[in-house]
């Protein structure tokens, strides 16, 4: 455990140098990044001005669900932003490199790349989310928070499955990096509560790619919206993604061949 | 001129070369095009208006900016900036070519096949949901119609070009590009018509040039503006072009004094 929380800490060096490196790049990202975030909650609130309820949600409901995405995203991507660059890194030659390392290939990869930007992003939206619960009626009630971490929790495991799956398949085909994108693309459907789809697509993001599940489920649960049925199969889709994705991992590097060195 | 349709045809080949980067592209805006449809349809359910677009118009606007970012949006831009930086313009310099203009038809290329798959999903995506498109009434829309988007494709080609040109100064404009392109999009209307905004953040949004690529050449076409309105709009657009198109070559022509070619 101490040994990869030292490689993890030497790989988070690493990044922060880059990206302090290149101040004005980093920047301007950065700023896009809260822009990005601002300007839709200027949307929501905007929107807000001209009605009262979003598919039965009030305005603070309705930035949860927004906030809940953001929570889920940006983890996703601070902890698994590695798996987008798993093409080069095959291509390259470095993954053949990281294969005779003493440490866990899929960990290497994932943490390969750390973006502090995101580090620094989530603190406004940890803060803002904080003022969305204390304004939501009812208030934060410790059973309800509990529960909202936890599907959050189970929300990134399934990000995580779907990261390993997607890396599996980069290693079978040295090709697909754009699968990461489809995955990133569908997210932002979370954006909204997942109500306002119809029933066919809600069915797709519940049980082909759980979008719901990872993100409407936690905002859900905090406002007493989410039966008990609902967070049994938001765990068993979590255990069951982990498990599959893991043992299609395992496949894809017995099959790989080495591409380049 | 024969050149650069030349150039166009080139780009438009290896445009469609790539084929899954460019399905995964479209994909992207599909989804955008997907959230903002059902989130307009949830807010329309038990009304007739929403901040003065009746549902045919607000889905007919989300249908119409995914056109719209298709063809205003798109384009080969944000290589000039890696092409200044790797040293590569020197190639274009030494060429018999304009390099505004070459920008332009390779700019263009990614437009016409951008757009022409847009077309394809609103119409696929219209038929599969049954959507009611808000035609124009009247012929003379689709001349005004057609002029606006003319003078958004020109306006963000040359906002696109000038951000491009701080590569002769930084090599560190990717960030700033993308909070640039961050805030024209939303500000554009590009994701919601602005008339949802308050009042006083429309009225500042009206003095950019931004609200002038997406949501004045839609509200043209959903003929919520009179002659007047539209009169006015086409000469600020244009004044927009006169000024950006200043702006353009001032940078430009500082620009090739600070290049040092490196990389080449």
């Amino acid at each position: 455990m101490g040994k990869y929380l030292r490689i993890w800490q030497r790989l988070a060096v690493m990044g922060f140098k880059i990206q302090t490196g290149h101040p004005l790049s980093s920047s301007g990202y950065l700023l896009g990044k809260f822009i990005r975030i601002v300007f839709f909650l200027v949307f929501l609130v905007a929107i807000f001005k001209h009605t009262q309820a979003l598919a039965g949600y009030s305005l603070e409901q309705v930035a949860l669900f927004f906030l809940t995405f953001n929570i889920v995203d940006i983890l996703a991507q601070l902890f698994f932003r590695g798996i987008y660059g798993i093409r080069a890194l095959i291509r390259e030659g470095d993954f053949d490199y990281f294969l005779i390392q003493p440490v866990n290939v899929l960990y290497r990869v994932a943490f390969n790349t750390v973006d502090f930007l995101d580090v620094v992003t989530l603190i406004p939206v940890f803060v803002i989310t904080w003022i969305v619960f204390k304004r939501i009626p009812g208030g934060i009630q410790p059973g309800r928070f509990c529960l909202y971490i936890l599907l959050c929790l189970n929300g990134m495991i399934i990000a995580l499955a779907i990261h390993i799956a997607v890396a599996a398949l980069a290693v079978l085909t040295q090709e697909l990096e754009n699968t990461i994108w489809i995955y990133r693309d569908v997210m932002t459907l979370g954006r909204f509560p997942s109500d306002i789809y119809s029933s066919k697509l809600q069915y797709v993001l519940i049980f082909v790619i759980p979008v719901t599940v990872m993100i409407s489920f936690p905002a859900k649960a905090f406002l007493g919206r989410l039966n008990l049925l609902w967070i049994f199969h938001a765990v068993l889709m979590a255990s069951l993604g982990l498990w599959l994705s893991l043992y299609f991992w395992r496949y894809a590097t017995r099959k790989y061949t080495s591409v380049s060195s | 001129m024969k050149k650069y349709w030349f150039v166009y045809s080139l780009y438009w080949q290896e445009g469609l070369s790539r084929r899954a980067s460019f399905f995964m592209e479209r994909f992207r805006s599909l989804v955008v095009l997907l959230s903002f449809y059902y989130l307009w349809s949830a807010l329309l359910t038990h009304r007739t208006s929403f901040a003065g677009y009746d549902r045919s118009q607000m889905i007919t606007y989300v249908l119409g900016m995914n056109i719209l970012r298709s063809l205003v949006f798109a384009g080969k831009s944000d290589e000039i900036a890696w092409e200044i930086n790797r040293g590569v313009l020197s190639g274009y310099l030494l060429k018999p070519v304009n390099f505004m203009a070459y920008a332009f038809s390779r700019d263009l290329s990614e437009k016409s096949i951008n757009l022409l798959s847009a077309l394809i999903e609103v119409c696929v995506l219209s038929k599969v949901l049954g959507i009611a498109i808000a035609w124009p009434h009247r012929w003379d829309t689709w001349v005004w119609f057609i002029m606006a988007m003319a003078g958004a494709v020109v306006m963000n080609f040359l906002l696109s070009f000038i951000v491009g040109c701080w590569g002769f100064w930084t090599a560190e404009s990717g960030g700033p590009r993308f909070c640039l392109e961050l805030l024209l999009e939303f500000s554009a209307g590009a994701f919601f018509p602005l008339s949802v905004l308050s009042r006083p953040l429309q009225a500042f949004l009206q003095k950019l040039p931004s609200p002038y690529l997406v949501f004045f050449p839609l509200n043209i076409f959903l003929e919520k503006l009179n002659p007047t309105q539209i009169t006015y709009g086409i000469m600020t657009q244009f004044l927009w072009i006169l000024v950006l198109a200043g702006g353009t070559r001032l940078v430009w022509m500082r620009g090739l004094n600070a290049y040092a070619a490196q990389g080449s």
